[in-house]
């Protein structure tokens, strides 16, 4: 709090000066050497993996084949591929479905939260749970509540005498889609519903009064006063749980293993079994690559479409 | 604004119910399942209750007592998941790894910090660009060139690895949180240590660290949840039990299709103990960051 007063009466007139009297000059060699570590780190291990990539993309490369130079061919045989297609559009379908389901569950838990009711604070700090458990414990826990043959949710089901039969909740196709959505949904919705509560409290609380002196009815306070107030956020979470929902592998991998068939291979769960079961890295690369570039224009498009001040610091 | 109509807690009570529910139930299924036998857990139609629930697959877990149930079954069952048994050391893998890459994260993060946020060198600018930029790489994009990295240092199987690929994918978040925390610091104290005399390592040493403790503390226990809880990665490097993590052991489980549920469960529920004390500091920390505008938004 006394952070924001401080930039506030600082801001303007101190913000040029600030740049010079912040850098006194004369330590250069420190700064540099300050940095070396960490920088070294992270540009050794990110220039040399991705030139091995490219490198490898090229090139027959397995541990059964000599290796052999083979120019654009991983490329062409990636992406002519009908499991490449496949699992392209199932991370496709995956993301339209969980990004816009998570905004707006975000918001509505937002909402909810920043109401006063008893066990508030309880949820607030037990939401936590789901997002702090490793994904990968998060598809185990929920695998045993689908389960075909004896998992929780039909023996509850079951018990309860709504259903006869049990349901095939991860073998039938459509159904473990959906079991995945809800595991990833269960997992994210946390993080997205604390960002944008925190959003909604920075929301003036003057905006709301003049809004009900106009007259308007809670929706309308809520379209007119809440939605402009926490859009920076929404474009913020939406970015990132579409991050997530294009990364999301370990949920994948212990809640349905890609199948049935091919129905949860996911692109990220495809390029690991491309690569570490069939043991064919330089396809694996290839496919590395296009996914690295198709996530790389996704972005710039967002960050274009975001309005003004989304990730940049408000600070003066 | 009749905030106390009826409907209104209706409404807000109904959708906490159904928030808590969809949240805590899957956590209080498994901790009933950790103590159910197998034979009735898997029994149809269900018949959880039938004997009186019992911690042996605990026990099994910690001491190697095989329990009541499969002794009784006379063959022991082959698979009674003796993988479980290995979650205690996998806990154990994780938290050493997740401690290195912590204070990796402590030390090089706070120092380039420092330097981006106080210091003026040439090519800062691009050096910090660089690091930011350097996590949109999706990281299954670098899994394949990483794993023949390590192959070729002959490091799989070795925590050096992990620790070094945790470390590369944890710091550039570390060190942007601590460079727009520095950032907050008024000017004025850095130089009116200047004008003592002071350098910069002195400078960050006496005052910028003890300034900005609880932010290096959050962003390294929040270093620290992932490489925890990362998975990809520990499932390719480490390929004996010994060395396993967490997530790899608890991960390749499940796709064991002869697993003893209820032995999983135990195991669940031990491999989430940790993690509940890890929740609420850097939940904090989070929060925190986000209130004062560590993180951006």
């Amino acid at each position: 709090m006394t952070q924001a007063t401080e930039q506030h009466t600082t801001a303007k007139p101190v913000a040029a000066l600030r740049k010079e009297r912040r850098a006194p000059g004369g330590h250069a060699l420190t700064g540099l050497l300050m940095i070396l570590p960490a920088f070294v780190l992270i540009a050794l291990f990110t220039i040399w993996p991705v030139a091995r990539a490219i490198y490898q993309s090229t090139r027959i490369e397995s541990p059964i084949f000599p290796s052999q130079y083979v120019g654009f061919q991983n490329y062409r045989d990636v992406w002519n591929s009908f499991y490449f297609r496949d699992a392209a559009e199932n991370s496709l379908l995956f993301a339209l479905v969980t990004v816009p389901v998570l905004v707006v569950l975000g918001v509505m838990v937002a909402l909810l939260l920043n109401e006063p009711f008893v066990g508030n604070t309880a949820l607030r700090i037990g939401m936590l749970l789901p997002w702090a458990l490793p994904a990968a414990v998060s598809g185990l826990i929920w695998k045993w509540i689908f389960l075909d043959s004896w998992g929780a949710l039909n023996a509850g089901l079951y018990s309860l005498g709504i259903i006869d039969t049990y349901i095939d909740w991860l073998t039938d196709s459509n159904l473990a889609r959906v079991a995945v959505v809800i595991v990833f949904i269960w997992a994210q919705l946390p993080l997205a519903a604390v960002f944008l509560l925190a959003s909604l409290q920075s929301v003036p609380e003057v905006l709301y009064s003049a809004a009900a002196v106009d007259g308007a009815s809670a929706f309308g306070r809520f379209r007119t006063v809440t939605l402009p107030g926490i859009r920076p956020m929404l474009v913020v979470v939406a970015l990132f749980e579409l991050l997530m929902a294009i990364t999301n592998f370990d949920i994948v991998y212990a809640l349905t293993q890609g199948g049935p068939g091919t129905a949860t291979t996911l692109l990220t769960y495809f390029t690991w079994s491309e690569s570490f079961r069939r043991l064919d890295f330089g396809a694996g690369s290839a496919l590395a690559i296009i996914i690295a570039l198709a996530s790389l224009v996704l972005i710039l498009i967002l960050v274009r479409a975001m309005p003004k001040g989304a990730l940049v610091e408000e600070e003066a | 604004m009749n905030r106390r109509s009826p409907t209104r807690r209706i409404v807000i009570y109904g959708g906490a119910l159904l928030l808590a529910f969809f949240w805590f139930a899957p956590f209080v299924l498994v901790i009933i399942g950790s103590t159910i036998p197998e034979i009735n857990l898997v029994a149809f139609p269900p018949n959880w209750f039938k004997d009186p629930p019992n911690l042996q697959t605990f026990d099994y877990i910690f001491t190697g007592k095989v329990p009541e149930t499969y002794e009784q079954r006379g063959a022991l069952r082959s698979m009674i998941s003796s993988e479980v048994r290995d979650v205690p050391r996998a806990i154990l893998n994780s938290f050493v790894v997740a401690t290195a890459v912590m204070i990796i994260n402590v030390i090089f993060g706070s120092l380039a910090a420092y330097a981006y946020a106080r210091l003026r060198f040439p090519g800062k600018r691009f050096a910090f660009t660089f690091v930011l930029m350097s996590r949109l790489i999706p990281t299954v994009a670098i899994a394949v060139p990483y794993y023949l990295i390590v192959q070729s240092f002959d490091l799989i199987n070795s925590f050096w690895a992990l620790i070094l690929i945790y470390s590369v994918l944890t710091l550039p978040f570390t060190t942007l949180v601590l460079t727009l925390y520095f950032r907050s610091i008024p000017i004025e104290i850095d130089e009116a240590a200047q004008l003592e005399g002071a350098s910069p390592w002195r400078i960050l040493k006496d005052i910028g660290i003890p300034l900005a403790l609880p932010s290096i503390i959050g962003a390294g226990l929040f270093a620290f949840m992932l490489s925890y809880s990362e998975f990809l990665f520990g499932l390719f490097i480490t390929t004996t039990r010994e060395r396993r993590t967490l997530p790899v052991v608890l991960g390749a489980l499940s796709a064991n299709t002869d697993v003893s549920w209820n032995m999983m469960m135990a195991g669940i529920v031990i491999g989430t103990i940790p993690t509940l004390f890890l929740a609420i500091p850097v939940w904090r920390f989070m929060v925190r960051g986000l209130t004062s505008g560590a993180i951006k938004g």
